[in-house]
């Protein structure tokens, strides 16, 4: 993965709604301008790129959690409601 | 055709609400690992520009994020949780591994390793957090 495909899937989960994933998504974005200015050697670079991949999973993991969890509200309440009536 | 496609529409709905009901509920151990986690990393990052302390706190992340990947990959119903907690455990090693081995470390790296740990547990202490009870 390069860093301009790193940056494209960055800008879609920075623009997902959710302040926490955008948060999370524009630190890696940070992180990648970091890593363009230096201070590093190769193969610290190359791990950090790593670990952005990493980091991208855990935010696509993150979002399908939050999602199940609203469904999961959704399914308590619609069998909250069914009891009642 | 279209009591098939209503058929695969059904099931895979289906799916997702099953799993979306079964889901792992908030689990108050996970929560403070990951608490742990990010409260270090924030910590561990202040100390980077000094190589003693470094080694050490990379050896603590390193077990704690370990840790924390061990205690969520048998709860279940929790795909995403143990897929994430295994990525995390992973960004740790790396560090804990350069400084185990002895190779030389930069402040830089070592900060934006601590910041990636502290980022991200930030994130899944969000999302455990709302996790239902």
């Amino acid at each position: 993965m390069t860093l301009d495909e790193i940056n494209q899937g960055l800008a879609q989960l920075a623009n997902s709604g959710d302040p926490a994933f955008s948060n999370a998504a524009n630190f890696i974005a940070q992180i990648t301008e970091q890593i363009k200015v230096g201070q590093m050697s190769a193969s610290e670079y190359t791990e950090t790129l790593q670990d952005i991949q990493r980091q991208i999973s855990i935010i696509q993991d993150m979002q399908q959690m939050a999602y199940k969890e609203q469904l999961n509200t959704l399914i308590n309440g619609l069998i909250k409601i069914a009891s009642l009536v | 055709m279209k009591k098939f496609i209503l058929s695969v529409v059904i099931l895979l709905s289906g799916c997702t609400l099953v799993d979306s009901y079964l889901m792992t509920k908030y689990d108050a151990n996970e929560y403070l690992l990951i608490t742990q986690i990010r409260v270090s990393a924030q910590r561990f990052e202040k100390q980077c520009n000094n190589s003693s302390s470094s080694t050490g706190n990379a050896h603590a992340m390193s077990s704690l994020t370990e840790l924390f990947a061990s205690y969520t990959e048998q709860l279940p119903h929790n795909k995403e949780g143990a897929h994430s907690a295994k990525a995390l455990n992973e960004i740790a090693q790396g560090l804990w591994e350069r400084y185990n081995k002895r190779e030389p470390v930069s402040t830089a790296f070592c900060q934006v390793k601590f910041q990636s740990i502290e980022n991200m547990a930030q994130l899944i202490q969000n999302v455990s957090a709302k996790r239902p009870r």
